[in-house]
C-alpha cells in the first residue's frame, strides 16, 4: 500500500502514450475480399470516423490524468478504465466488421491489424502494473481478465465471424482440436519421460561423482544440436529400426512422425531437468543435512523429509523451464510430421496466410504463458517457510 | 559417561585427531578449546559417529559406540551446532519435536514435551510454535536448536560452537541460561568453542587442543594457574590471565569478616560477585576497600585492594 505515492507514475504514462500512438498511427484492421488477395489496411478514424475514434481515446487520456498524481483511489479508477478498454477491444473489432465487411460477399474477411495487438499488449502491461501497485493478489488480476474474455467470446459468437483468424479456425475446427491434443500429448509425454529419466540421472550423478562430468558433457552436447538437425539425424536410425523390428513398426515408430519428435524432445528436455534436479539436491544447506543426520535420521529419512522437500522448488523450476521449452520445440516437430499446432504455422507460411500462422502460434504462446504462470506460482508456494 | 581411549582420525594422509584420551564424567560439562582446525569438531563428531574414528576406542557408559546402530546412537545424544541446522520448511514446534518423532513417541507426549521445552528456553508457545526458522532472530533460533537437542531428554549433549554466531550480549545471556539449565538437568555435555571467556565461564573441565592433540586438561582455575606450555598460556590470554582468573573466583573467597572500626568504606559488592567485578568497582570508584554484602543486602565482610591482589600473605 505504501508504494502508492504522489509522484507521477511514469510507467502508466508511457504505456498510455504508446497506446495513443498505436491507436492513431497503426492500422486497426485489414479487409480482403477473399483469402488469397492481400487486404487493404484501415486506421482507426477510417473505420468509424474521427469523432468516434477520438471518443475512444478518452479513457487513455483519463488514465494518464489519474497516473499524473496517483492515489489509491485514482489507481483503482485507472484499473477499472484499463479493464473497460480491454473489454471494448473486441467490440471495436465487431464494429469494424459490421461497417467494413459487405454481408453479401461470403468470402470477405477481416484481419486484425497491428494497432489492436499493440493495444492489447500495452493494456495488459498496464493491468500488471496497476495490480502490483495496488497490492492485489495475482489471482484477482487473472479474475479481472474474465470480463474482457467474456466480451471476446460474445463478439466471436455474434459479430466477428468475418475475422480471418476465426474463419481459419472455423474451417479447421476438427484439425485444430486434434492438433491441440497432439501438441499437449507430445509435451506432456516428453516432460513426463524426461522428468523420470532426469531424476534418475541426477540421483546417479550424486551417487557416482564420476558419472557427473560425463553425464553433463553428453547432455550439453545434445542441447547444442539444432532441433531440425536432430530431427534429421534421428530419421535414418529410426527408419531402420522400424523396418527391422516388427512390433516397433506396429506401434507406429518410423523415421518421421511422433517417434523421432518425442525422442528429440526428451533429449532436449533432459539437460534442464537433470541440471535443475542435480543443483537442487546438491544445493541444500549442508549444515541442515548435518543436523538431520546428527539427530539420528536415516539416509532415507534425510532424503525424503529434508533434502527432497527443500529441493522441490528448484526442481519445479526445472520442470517449468523444460515444459515451456518443449511447448515451443513441439511446434518445430510438425516439420517431420509429428502433428501438433506447428502444422498450422508451417501450412500458413507455405500459403502466405498469416492468420493461419496465428492460429498455430497464438495457442502455443498462451500455453507457454499459462504453464509459466501456474508452475511459477506453485514453486513460489512450495518455498520453505511457506509464503513470507 | 563418555570415554575416548587413544583415539585418532586420519583424513587421507592428514591426521586431524592424533591419539587423544579423554574422560567426561556423568553430569560434567567439558569444553574443548583450541585454534581453528585443531580437531575440536572432528573429536565431537566422532562421539556420535558423524565421523568414524580411525584408531582407538570411544565408549558410552562403558559400551563401544560402534556396537550401536548409528541412528539409535544419535537419537540418544543431543546435538546442537553453530548454524543451528534448523529445518527451514518446518515450524519451530515441529523442529523441536524431531527426535521424539523419530523415536515414535505418542503424539500427545510429543506435544507436551515440546511445550515443556519451549517454556524452559523462554520461547512462549503462542508466539513461536508456528513460526518458521527464517522468522527468528539468531538468539531465538539458537534457543530452538538447544531445545531440539534436549527434546528426547538425552543423557549426553554435544554442542559445536552453538553460540558462535551471536552478538556478545545474547551470547552471554545464553551462556547464563545454559549454566542454569545444566544445574537443573545434570547432562553430560561436550561443548566446543574457540572463545576462551566462554570456555572459562562454562567449563567444569577444560580441554585445550592443538594440532590434533590434547595439550592440557583440567579445571579452568588449575589451567590458569599452571599452564602446561607457552601455547596454553597464550591461548589463556597471556597477560590477561590475572583478570580471567579473578573472573572465576568469588568475592567471598578473599573477603574477611567486617570489623566495626573500619566502617568508612562506602562502596558495596555482592559476595557472589567475582573478584574481577570487585576490582572493576574499585577502579571505577577510586576505592581501596569494599563492603561485602549478602543476598539480603546485609554487610558480611570487607575486601581490601591489598587482599584482593595479594591473596595469601596479607596479615
Ligand atoms: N571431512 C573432512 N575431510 C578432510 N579433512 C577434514 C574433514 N573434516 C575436517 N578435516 C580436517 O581436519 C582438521 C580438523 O578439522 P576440525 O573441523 O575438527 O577443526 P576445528 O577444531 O573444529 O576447527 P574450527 O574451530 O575452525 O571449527 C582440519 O585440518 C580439517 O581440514
Ligand atoms: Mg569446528
Amino acid at each position: 500500500m505504501a508504494r502508492v505515492t504522489g509522484r507521477p507514475n511514469i510507467v502508466l504514462l508511457s504505456l498510455m502514450l504508446a497506446a495513443l500512438l498505436a491507436w492513431w498511427g497503426l492500422p486497426s484492421v485489414s479487409v480482403a475480399p477473399n483469402r488469397i488477395v492481400s487486404g487493404s489496411a484501415y486506421l482507426a478514424p477510417e473505420v468509424a470516423g474521427v469523432g468516434l475514434a477520438a471518443l475512444a481515446c478518452l479513457p487513455m487520456v483519463a488514465v494518464m490524468g489519474l497516473a499524473w498524481r496517483p492515489s489509491r483511489t485514482r489507481l483503482a479508477m485507472a484499473l477499472a478504465l484499463v479493464v473497460l478498454m480491454l473489454t471494448a477491444l473486441p467490440l471495436w473489432l465487431s464494429l469494424a466488421a459490421l461497417r467494413l465487411i459487405d454481408p453479401t460477399s461470403p468470402g470477405a474477411r477481416m484481419g486484425i491489424g497491428p494497432g489492436p495487438w499493440v493495444l492489447l499488449f500495452v493494456l495488459l502491461l498496464a493491468l500488471i502494473e496497476l495490480r502490483t501497485r495496488l497490492g492485489l493478489s495475482r489471482r484477482l488480476g487473472w479474475g479481472l481478465l474474465a470480463v474482457p474474455l467474456g466480451s471476446l467470446g460474445v463478439c466471436l459468437m455474434r459479430w466477428l465471424s468475418p475475422l480471418a483468424l476465426w474463419q481459419e479456425y472455423q474451417g479447421r475446427r476438427e484439425a485444430f482440436e486434434s492438433a491441440l491434443g497432439e501438441h499437449l500429448l507430445l509435451v506432456g509425454v516428453a516432460v513426463g519421460v524426461s522428468l523420470v529419466i532426469g531424476v534418475l540421472v541426477a540421483l546417479a550423478m550424486r551417487r557416482w561423482p564420476a558419472a557427473q562430468r560425463a553425464g553433463f558433457g553428453v547432455l550439453n552436447f545434445l542441447q547444442t544440436i539444432p532441433s531440425i538437425a536432430l530431427f534429421g539425424l534421428l530419421l535414418a536410425p529410426l527408419a531402420w529400426l522400424s523396418s527391422e523390428v516388427a512390433w516397433l513398426a506396429a506401434l507406429g515408430v518410423s523415421g518421421i512422425g511422433w517417434a523421432p519428435a518425442l525422442l528429440a524432445l526428451v533429449g532436449y528436455s533432459l539437460l534442464p531437468m537433470v541440471r535443475n534436479t542435480y543443483v537442487a539436491l546438491e544445493g541444500v544447506d549442508p549444515t541442515v543435512i548435518d543436523a538431520a543426520r546428527g539427530m539420528g535420521m536415516s539416509h532415507g529419512q534425510v532424503f525424503r523429509q529434508v533434502r527432497l522437500p527443500l529441493a522441490l522448488p528448484v526442481i519445479l523450476e526445472g520442470i517449468r523451464i523444460t515444459t515451456v521449452q518443449a511447448i515451443g520445440l513441439t511446434a518445430v516437430a510438425a516439420l517431420i510430421g509429428a502433428g501438433g499446432l506447428g502444422t498450422f504455422i508451417f501450412q500458413g507460411l507455405g500459403q502466405a496466410a498469416m492468420d493461419l500462422v496465428l492460429l498455430g502460434a497464438l495457442p502455443i504462446l498462451f500455453m507457454a504463458l499459462g504453464v509459466d504462470a501456474v508452475l511459477g506460482a506453485l514453486g513460489e508456494r512450495l518455498r520453505p517457510g511457506g509464503t513470507p | 559417561m563418555i570415554e575416548l581411549i587413544r583415539v585418532s582420525k586420519r583424513f587421507g594422509a592428514e591426521t586431524a585427531v592424533d591419539d587423544i584420551s579423554l574422560r567426561v564424567e556423568k553430569g560434567e560439562l567439558c569444553v574443548l578449546v583450541g585454534t581453528s582446525g585443531c580437531g575440536k569438531s572432528t573429536t565431537l563428531r566422532m562421539i556420535n559417529r558423524l565421523i568414524e574414528h580411525s584408531d582407538g576406542e570411544i565408549h558410552l557408559d562403558g559400551q563401544p559406540v560402534r556396537t550401536f546402530r548409528e541412528e539409535t546412537l544419535r537419537r540418544r545424544i543431543g546435538y546442537a551446532i553453530q548454524s543451528t541446522g534448523l529445518f527451514p520448511h518446518w515450524t519451530v514446534a515441529r523442529n523441536i519435536g524431531l527426535v521424539p518423532r523419530l523415536l515414535e513417541w505418542p503424539v500427545t507426549r510429543i506435544q507436551a514435551r515440546v511445550e515443556e521445552l519451549m517454556n524452559l528456553l523462554g520461547l512462549p508457545q503462542e508466539e513461536f510454535a508456528d513460526k518458521y526458522p527464517s522468522q527468528l532472530s539468531g538468539g531465538q533460533a539458537q534457543r530452538v536448536g538447544v531445545a531440539r537437542a534436549l527434546a528426547a531428554d538425552p543423557e549426553i549433549l554435544l554442542m559445536d560452537e552453538p553460540f558462535g554466531a551471536l552478538d556478545p550480549i545474547t551470547r552471554e545471556t545464553l551462556q547464563e541460561e545454559l549454566r542454569a539449565l545444566q544445574a537443573r538437568l545434570h547432562k553430560t555435555i561436550v561443548f566446543v568453542t574457540h572463545d576462551m571467556d566462554e570456555a572459562l565461564r562454562l567449563a567444569d573441565r577444560l580441554v585445550v587442543m592443538h594440532q590434533g592433540r590434547i595439550v592440557q586438561q583440567g579445571r579452568p582455575i588449575d589451567l590458569l594457574r599452571a599452564p602446561a606450555d607457552a601455547f596454553v598460556e597464550s591461548l589463556l590470554g597471556g597477560e590477561d590471565r590475572g583478570l580471567k582468573e579473578a573472573a572465576l573466583l568469588p568475592v567471598s573467597e578473599r573477603m574477611r569478616p567486617l570489623r566495626a572500626s573500619q566502617g568508612h568504606a562506602q562502596e558495596r559488592i555482592a559476595q557472589h560477585a567475582s573478584l574481577r567485578e570487585a576490582l572493576s568497582v574499585m577502579l571505577w570508584r577510586h576505592a581501596e576497600r569494599l563492603i561485602v554484602i549478602d543476598e539480603d543486602d546485609r554487610p558480611v565482610g570487607e575486601l581490601s585492594l591489598r587482599r584482593l591482589v595479594r591473596a595469601r600473605d596479607d596479615e
